[in-house]
Formats: structure tokens, sequence, C-alpha cells
């Protein structure tokens, strides 16, 4: 025994030998990581008797013999012949056995006499920890704390001086606009800042704000402000059940991501929770996190966002979709692994600039915010969306949350040239009011896809497209999904965890900041989401990346041509909305989406939107 | 407890079952359900191919909301490790 010079490690003598006629792979991935760490390692050839091997053993006089068998069939004779042969050649009393392979199973090693057995989804570290003495740090390189920041280094400079300088004249305009009017949306958000300083300091004007607020709600959400009857389908948290959330975080600090994930620990992939219910969002969010996700995204009821108004305390909801308010956002990220991305999403309704309040006071690193979206494709109305939607972005920006620029009115049959231009519209309106916007484009087999031809002979070159016009209009951040690979995942959970995996390697290589996937739930409707399809399209994801490696995706031609088309879509539909002069009123004229498209103008909200006094 | 009540929410069933027709695969597959124990059962995907189904059936032990049984008393409670 000897210290090696370089790290300090003591020096082990180490034989290697397969049982198998042919198998010695793993003993040479072991063998290649002794070496580098100084060992002096002999690897034995295959095909040899078990008596040969061990008078080779002998001759080396090693510290360890490790020996590999693949095959299954007749293994324990076999085992336990070759500790009998080692005993009787006087190898024991230096040498510890240690048996590994893809038939082997540890207790049945020790059993035999061995002393390790290492069975086949053993990492090689643990072998190498084994020969060191040292227990498998298991957490190297698989524990994560630091949150990056998805818009750092990102100047949201325009390339395209034509597309930027009208999406900033259009920007501009609707600021302009919005600045002269009010809403109830604002209010709200204004006495909810209001009402969360006063509540614990000052009862009773906090009591007043409260009244006033419940003024300005409506429906199911404005009777439980007055009467205490909970919302439909909702019931409260349970101290219980909130206790049960707190202690999930008691092990945070153990978490260690399966090593065969660890390909995701430097790629932003994000993952939706919003079973209804807390308690499980707490689960399903933290098993996403072992099983390598960077985010989760909140999702909340739709009826929440067609509301005035959102609700106070903890609640569960028996239906898709966790109900949105403090008491639960604080309630999830309790129970969520810290270090992860949190966004909670304020993009399409009648609650947004509350929303942003929300996520901010809850401690959300990210939020979600889109005009456009929201009122064509979400059934907020324009003019009420464009009110609520300035006053988010100013939200944001105050409180320093970036948020994404979702453009799912794709999924309603709007071309993504429409999409990209609202897209681009609000996100440089959210740039002069001092945000961070993140472009979301949907990568998807959308309707346009569908009928144009885009996707007729693969699911490349339409989404490449969409990534490479966008990164030739402005330097931003660009976050697909949401989640990606709408349209194209069916109920076979194979097919779909393919699907969404494909879609997200697509994006981390076409230089996406970050990627939103779906589960392999995605195309089945018929109850909730479970926490196995969950783990399936990571897992998928991970293969998918290791797949493609350095190796990348090689679009078509096509892709060229549908950026130029795409390019060419978006600046006529800029020129439209410039020339009308009035960007709601291009939203209600169909713009950025008509109905043949399948856009509508939304309703929610309409005649709600008043002038500043 | 039953190990049935440690199961975070659902529990999928995938096999391959010999039959006619994909109605009769479904109904066959809803029928293991039943035998299984699992009164919440559905089908999640079914596809005939030669011979059968291809059938991937869950059973939903815990619905979001539902009053979990993992709290039981002799069940330490489950945190972040893996």
């Amino acid at each position: 025994m000897e210290r090696a010079r370089s790290n300090g490690i003591t020096r082990r003598k180490v034989v290697l030998a397969p049982l198998d006629p042919v198998h010695d792979v793993g003993l040479k991935l072991i063998r290649r990581k002794l070496v580098e760490r100084g060992h002096q390692v002999t690897l034995l050839p295959p095909d040899l008797s078990m008596e040969e091997i061990v008078a080779r053993a002998k001759a080396e006089d090693p510290d360890f013999i490790m020996i590999s068998r693949a095959l299954s069939y007749g293994i324990s004779e076999l085992l336990a012949k070759f500790v009998d042969l080692c005993d009787a050649a006087g190898l024991r009393e230096k040498a510890k056995l240690v048996a590994g392979g893809l038939s082997m199973k540890p207790v049945i090693a020790q059993e035999l006499g061995f002393d390790a057995g290492f069975g086949p989804d053993t990492p090689v570290e643990a072998a190498v920890a084994y020969v060191e003495g040292q227990e498998l740090d298991r957490s190297t390189g698989s524990k994560r704390r630091e949150k990056p920041d998805l818009t750092a280094g990102f100047t949201y400079r325009f390339l395209d001086g034509e597309i930027g300088s009208l999406c900033t004249t259009i920007a501009q305009q609707l600021i302009d606009w919005a600045n002269k009017r009010t809403s109830p949306g604002i209010e709200r958000a204004r006495l909810r800042v209001e009402m969360e300083s006063a509540r614990d300091s000052n009862p009773e004007l906090f009591a007043r704000l409260r009244d006033e607020y419940a003024s300005l709600t409506s429906g199911e959400v404005k009777e439980w402000y007055l009467t205490g009857k909970p919302v439909s389908h909702t019931r409260p948290i349970t101290e219980k059940e909130a206790g049960y959330i707190r202690s999930l975080l008691k092990n945070a600090d153990e978490l260690v991501i399966p090593r065969s994930q660890d390909v995701l620990s430097d790629r932003n992939v994000f993952v939706q929770y919003g079973t209804g219910c807390p308690v499980m969002d707490a689960y399903h969010s933290n098993l996403s996190i072992a099983w390598g996700a960077r985010g989760v995204v909140h999702f909340d009821p739709s009826w929440g966002a067609r509301s005035e108004g959102l609700l106070e305390q903890a609640w569960s909801h028996e239906q898709d979709g966790t109900v949105l308010t403090l008491d639960n956002l604080r309630l999830i990220k309790d129970g969520i692994i810290p270090g992860v991305l949190w966004q909670v999403r304020a993009h399409r309704g009648l609650n947004t600039p509350e929303t942003v309040v929300l996520a901010h006071l809850a401690g959300a690193d990210l939020t979600k915010i889109n005009i456009v979206y929201g009122s064509l494709g979400a059934g907020s109305d324009p003019e009420r969306l464009t009110v609520d939607g300035v006053e988010a972005m100013k939200l944001a920006a105050k409180y320093n949350l970036p948020y994404d620029v979702v453009t799912n009115e794709e999924l309603c049959g709007v071309p993504a040239a429409k999409a990209f231009a609202g897209m681009l519209i609000v996100a440089t309106a959210g740039v002069l009011l001092g945000g961070r916007p993140l472009l979301q484009p949907l990568f998807a087999n959308s309707p346009e896809g569908m009928i144009t031809g885009y996707t007729e002979h693969n699911f490349i070159d339409f989404n490449v497209a969409k990534m490479k016009v966008l990164s030739s209009i402005i330097d931003a951040p660009i976050w697909p999904g949401a989640p990606v690979g709408f349209l194209t995942q069916t109920q076979d959970r194979c097919q779909s965890s393919v699907m969404t995996a494909l879609h997200a390697a697509l994006a981390l290589d076409s230089g996406a900041m970050a990627v939103t996937i779906a589960s392999s739930d995605e195309a089945y409707a018929g109850g909730p989401i479970t926490a196995p399809a969950r783990v399936d399209t990571l897992k998928a994801t991970v293969a998918a990346l290791r797949f493609f490696g350095e190796g990348g995706i090689r679009p078509t031609a096509e892709a060229d041509r549908i950026a130029e088309e795409l390019r060419q879509g978006i600046l006529d539909v800029l020129k439209q909305v410039a020339a009308r002069g009035d960007f709601v009123a291009s939203l209600y004229e169909g713009h950025l989406g008509d109905k043949e498209d399948g856009a509508y103008p939304g309703r929610s909200g309409k005649g709600t939107v008043t002038l500043k006094h | 407890m039953p190990v049935k009540h440690r199961i975070l929410d659902g529990c999928d069933v995938e096999t391959f079952i010999l039959c006619n027709d994909v109605d009769e695969g479904k109904t066959l597959g809803l029928r293991l359900m039943a035998e299984l124990g699992f009164d919440d059962a559905d089908v999640v995907f079914c596809e005939m191919g030669g011979p059968g189904v291809r059938i991937r059936l869950r059973g939903y032990v815990y619905r979001p909301s539902a009053d979990y049984r993992w709290y039981g008393p002799e069940v330490e409670q489950h945190g972040t490790s893996t």
C-alpha cells in the first residue's frame, strides 16, 4: 500500500476479472476510473477458468478482487465455488472479494461470502468509493441550491431594426393608453398590498380595506367574502394538512437527484403543478425536482381567471388547478425544495395585477403575463386585460420578477406570425416599463402547422424556425412551452414521453434558456396527472438529451424558409397594428388573431375599465 | 396499513390482454382492476393489435383533495430523500 502521489488517496492493487466469456465492459469502466485515481489495476481477459483467475490473482497479491457476471444461469454455484477457491488459495487473508454485474443481487453476493456485491444499477463511482474505503458521496454534483437568472446576459436590443421600431411605437402607444385608465383588478391589487401590510399591525384598517376589496369582487368569490360560503368544489385545508406540507422539507438537505438524471442539473426544465390540492402539489413538485426539474409552475383553475377577486386562506380544490390565494402559495412554497425556480402565472384573467402582487409576497421567482393571449384565447376583455396587463408589468418590474410572454393562442388556431407579433409588442412594453420578459413560443403541432403543412414531414422545422426568427429579431431569452409538444402527444405513455422529450431536447438544442414539459398524462383527460407520469417525461427528457448530446438536431432547409415567412408575417401584422394606431382596437378587430383564425375577443370584465380621475 | 395506502395518487397496470376488439379489451381491463381491488379505475390507453390490446389501466387510490391515509400514525412522513 502506498500513497498515490497526485491526490493523497491510498493506492490499492485491484484485480478485475469477468466470469463471462465476453462481458467485461463494466470492468473496463471501473478500471479507467481506478487508474485515473492512481490505483494499480490488472484487468484479466474474459474466458479464463475460475482456477486460472485465482492463480493470476494470487500472483498479483491484490487488495481487492472484483469479478463481474452478466449471465444469470448457475450464478449462485459459480460464486460459491469462486469464494471456496479464493479461500483455499489464501487470498482472503488480504484481499476483499467483490461481485458485480447485470445478474448480481448484492444480498446474495454477501450471503455467498463476498465482502460486497453491486447490482446492475450501481454507478462506477460506487465501486471506486468501495476500493477507497469511502461511502459513495451521492450528493456530488447532484445537489442544487443556486437559482439561475434566466434573463442574465440578455440586452433586449432589437437586432431587426424595422420590427423593433414598429414594436416600440405600438408598445409606447398601448402604455400611454393604459396609463390613463384603471380597473377593479388594479384597485384590488392596490388594496391587497395595503391589506397585507395592515393585516397584523392594524386590524381595523385591514377590516375596512377588506370590505372595500369585497365590494370589487364578483360571483362565488364575492359570496365567500360576504357570507363565508366556500366556492364550489373547494374545502379549507385542514391544520393537519398544512402541518404535513411544512414537514416535507425536514429532509430537504438530503435531497439527491438520481445520478441517472444528472444531465438535467444544468438545464432549466420546468413542470406545471396544479392538482387542486396543495398537499399533492408539494409532493408532485418535490418528486419532479428530485428527478431533475429545475422549476415548477403554479397552475390555477380556469374559473379563477373569470371571477373578479381572489380568495383568502388555504383551499383544496377537487378539480384541475390549485386555487390562487396568498395562503395557498405560501403553504406550497413552504413545502417545495429550496433552490427551485417557482413561477406563479398571472397571464390571462381578471386578477392579473393582484396575482403579481401575490407572487411577490409569496416569494415566487417568475410570473407570466400576456395581454394578447388572455384577450384572444382565454376569455378576458381586451380593453380590460390591456389596462391590467400594463399594471401587472409595472408591478413585475417593481418587484424584479421576470415573466414569460406566452403565445398559447396558437392552440386556438392563430398563426404563429400573429401570435409572435403580439408577444413582441407585449414584451417590448415590458422592457419599456423596466421589466425582464422571456419570449415563450409554442412548440406544438398547432392547427397552423397542420393546415399549412409546416409539420407534415417533421416536427423540427417549424419549431426551429420559431427559434430562428425570434432570436434574429431581439436579444431576449426564449423559453418554449407551455408545455412543449402540444397536440403531438397521445394517451400512450411511451409515445407521449418520447414526444415530450424530443420537443424538450429540440428546444434546448436550439438555444432556449428553459423549457416547460408535460407529463406522460398530457393527452389523458380522464383524471388527475399522477406522480409516475411526471417521472416518465423527466426520465425521457434525460434520455433524449443523453442521446443527442453535443450532436445536435439538424433541421432541413425548410426551417429557414419558414423562418423567413414568419418574419414577413410578423412584419405585416405589426404594420397593420401600427397603422391602426390603437393597440386595443387591433385586438378587437382581429389584427393579432381573428374569428377566422379561431380567436375571439373575450368578454370577462367588459365595460369595467374607467378613466383615471 | 395496506401498501395500497402508501401509493401517492394512482396505480397504473400495463399489460397485453387477449381479446377480439378494443371494447372487449377495455371491459376486461376494467374487470381486472376491479379484481385487483381498485374501485376508482379507468382505461388510460387501449390499442388493438394482432391478438389483443396493449392496455394501460389506472386505479386512483387518492385523487387530489381526498382524505389521504398516508398520514397514518404508524407511517413515518415521507420527506424529500430519494
